[in-house]
């Protein structure tokens, strides 16, 4: 029994160019204008697929993959131009905390109004109106404007309402994102609460989160869908996504191309190549190369970057060791390291070759490396630490203590 | 097959739960059903967004409530002392103040429904790219809450006819057919113009302007006796002449409506208001494309 049955969904929008300056004032411009044909731009191309009941789907992509116009579509905000939508039962979204709220109402006003507004009975809320402000922990506030709500407030109050809803199918953003720590780990228990009695699709760019929380995982790239079944092979097929998608930086264009990298490999401990690992363990990275000519005094670097685009890392061969010296043909650069900081999550990879500051060859997005949670600490990054007992004394006396690999954390 | 084609189709399957379909929109006559159906299962919601757009308006004023009076009974003042005191227009029989504001309350009503629910879906376009509800809602709860509006404004109506010691007799009772075929072309146009308004934000620059030209186009300060007959033709395509007028004939004069011209308005706005409504439901598919 199906929950969700998409039948060759399309999705068409028709852009018209804004021209700005001087020809778009004229009101014949702005009719030309209006009348022109517009660009066409399909956001989502026909797009099958079943979700079963109590079935957790996740869906993921890079941006433009067409993971919002789903959304939307699912959610009903806007139709599809060709394909038919089924949906058995009720499908309740969790998407934008707050929709709905008015500042001048107080936080009782904004709980019915947001309710209805997400599909709730007026009684279905008076009964759950304890449990919805408990959740949302604003008790004291109820009877106050929400204007005069903090922000963290308004937004535990906006996903809380959402949270109380009843449905059959669970549609999920990147929601799970708010508020402080505490309050994100209450709203991540009520999600996995909700899954055991409901079908949920879930939508992300974030392999962990979707890891996390489902059995079956479909990858979309440029309105299409390129990969439905297990979690594991979504991972494959999101990082060989990721190397056919090198849309080549602006930099590349000046680049004397006279070494490449043709590959790039993480392996584990024993040398297996590896999609996931976890923070923490040993990761090699192999880099493969070709060079046209002999390049002297190469570096080689290998960069991390989040999700949202931010450098986390990198691994680069400039810092130490001997000057590379790349004579023509293939060749292979290995970069080791003992323990992985960073933290759980999935990672977007360039490779670069430098000669005396400039590029020779940058490889942009050229892989993806996934990470789970493993060695768990606070803080933006584990650091590879030692410890042992020690008094004040003993530290004067002991100046060179070797590690006891027992205390390693 | 037609009815299978539809594009929204609410079926029970074999489980209980209903199946919903969406398909890409289409203008189909039947879809009227099941889009009624669902705007009954949101019931909550207009009562809920009515409330809300009343409480909300008075907030941080100090006159409050009294505002829903200050339109009405300022228009009245000011064309009391135009056409009583500065110059003569006929009455009927019934002082001017009266006279003028029988026909302002209504006309107030009808004039606040089309400039509020004109702008109402741009002016939501927060909540209508993020959550799904039917969305003639946010038209039909600016409808409501400007009843609540004519309503309070019929308290003061009914203490002049006190003061003035008019009478009312059982030709009040066509107030109720009156009032809603008002309504059905209010709400009808209120449909039509604001997803209109989506791609054409012209709609609500012309609205203040077109709200002028109309009230004169409708005896509002005049009686409909004074449109020469020869005009009359013309005059009644209005649908609001035959239905202002008939309020304030059945009111004030204890006459019966002005049947003619009211048959007309009552065709026109039980005709317009399926047809708005079909045309609000194909165009709400695309809605958040647009807004």
């Amino acid at each position: 029994m199906f929950s969700l049955r998409l039948d060759h969904v399309s999705k068409r929008y028709l852009i018209r160019q804004a021209h700005v300056g001087a020809a778009a004032d004229g009101l014949l411009a702005r009719l030309r204008q209006r009348f022109a044909p517009p660009n066409v731009f399909w956001a989502l191309r026909d797009v099958s697929f079943e979700v079963a009941r109590g079935e957790a789907l996740g869906i993921i992509g890079p941006n433009g993959a067409g993971k919002s116009t789903l959304l939307k579509l699912l959610a009903g905000i806007t139709a599809p131009t060709s394909g038919e939508i089924s949906i058995s039962g009720k499908l309740s979204a969790l998407l934008e905390v707050g929709s709905g709220f008015h500042p001048e109402l107080t936080g009782i006003e904004n709980i019915y109004l947001s309710g209805t507004i997400l599909g709730m009975q007026r009684k279905e809320i008076t009964e759950k109106l304890d449990a919805i402000i408990d959740f949302a922990g604003v008790r004291a506030f109820i009877d106050v404007p929400v204007k005069r709500y903090s922000s963290g407030m308004v937004v535990r109050l906006g996903f809380s309402v959402a949270a109380h809803l009843d449905p059959d199918i669970l549609l999920l953003d990147e929601v799970l994102a708010v508020g402080d720590a505490a309050f994100q780990k209450k709203c991540i228990e009520r999600v996995l609460e909700l899954k055991r009695r409901c079908t949920v699709v879930f939508i992300s760019h974030d392999l962990a989160a979707v890891q996390q929380l489902c059995d079956r995982v479909i990858v979309m790239n440029q309105g299409e869908k390129i990969y439905d079944g297990a979690t594991a092979g979504a991972m494959t097929a999101y990082s060989a996504l990721a190397r056919f998608r090198s849309s080549p930086p602006p930099r590349t264009e000046s680049v004397a191309k006279t070494a490449e990298v043709i590959s790039l490999e993480f392996l584990d401990a024993n040398g297996e190549p590896v999609h996931i690992v976890k923070t923490g363990d040993a990761l090699r990275i192999r880099v493969e190369y070709h060079a046209r000519a002999a390049v002297a005094d190469a570096s080689f670097g290998v960069f991390f970057y989040g999700a949202d685009g931010t450098q986390h890392c990198q691994f680069t061969t400039e810092l130490s060791g001997d000057a590379l010296h790349l004579a023509p043909g293939n060749g292979i650069v290995e970069f080791s390291c003992e323990e992985l900081g960073l933290q759980p999550g999935s990672y977007l990879i360039d490779a670069t070759i430098e000669q005396h500051g400039t590029c020779v060859d940058w490889q942009y997005r050229c892989s993806t490396i996934q990470v789970n949670p493993g060695r768990n600490v606070k803080g933006l990054f584990y650091h590879p630490h030692i410890w042992r007992e020690t008094s004040a004394s003993s530290i004067l006396a002991e100046e060179n203590v070797t590690a006891d690999p027992r205390n390693q954390i | 097959m037609r009815a299978l084609s539809a594009e929204e189709a609410l079926s029970t399957t074999l489980s209980g739960r209903t199946t919903k379909n969406i398909r890409p929109p289409s203008f189909e006559p039947w879809r009227l059903w099941s889009a009624g159906r669902e705007l009954l299962r949101y019931r909550d919601l207009v009562v809920t967004l009515s409330l809300h757009r009343l409480s909300v308006r008075y907030k941080q004023s100090v006159l409050g409530w009294a505002w829903a009076l200050v339109q009405p009974l300022a228009l009245m003042l000011i064309y009391t002392v135009i056409f009583s005191v500065v110059t003569r227009m006929p009455d009927e029989g019934v002082p001017y103040a009266v006279f003028v504001y029988a026909a302002l309350l209504p006309w107030t009503y009808f004039a606040t429904i089309m400039t509020n629910s004109a702008t109402c879906l741009v002016n939501h376009s927060a909540l209508i790219t993020k959550v799904y509800f039917p969305r003639e809602i946010l038209p039909l709860t600016y409808v409501v809450a400007a009843f609540v509006d004519f309503l309070v404004g019929g308290l003061v109506l009914a203490g002049m006819m006190v003061y003035y010691h008019l009478p009312v007799t059982r030709f009040a009772l066509y107030l109720i057919p009156i009032i809603a075929v008002l309504s059905a072309f209010g709400l009808a146009l209120a449909l039509f113009l604001s997803v209109l308004q989506v791609r054409m934000r012209d709609i609500g620059l012309a609205m203040p302007l077109i709200m002028q030209v109309w009230m004169f186009a409708t005896p509002v300060v005049y009686p409909l006796s004074a449109v020469p007959l020869r005009l009359r033709f013309y005059y009644d395509l209005n649908p609001l002449a035959g239905t202002i007028e008939s309020f304030r004939r059945v009111l004030l004069q204890n006459k019966p409506p002005e049947f003619s011209s009211f048959t007309e308005a009552s065709v026109i706005a039980l005709v317009l208001l399926p047809l708005a409504y079909l045309f609000f439901k194909y165009r709400e598919a695309s809605m958040a494309d647009f807004i």
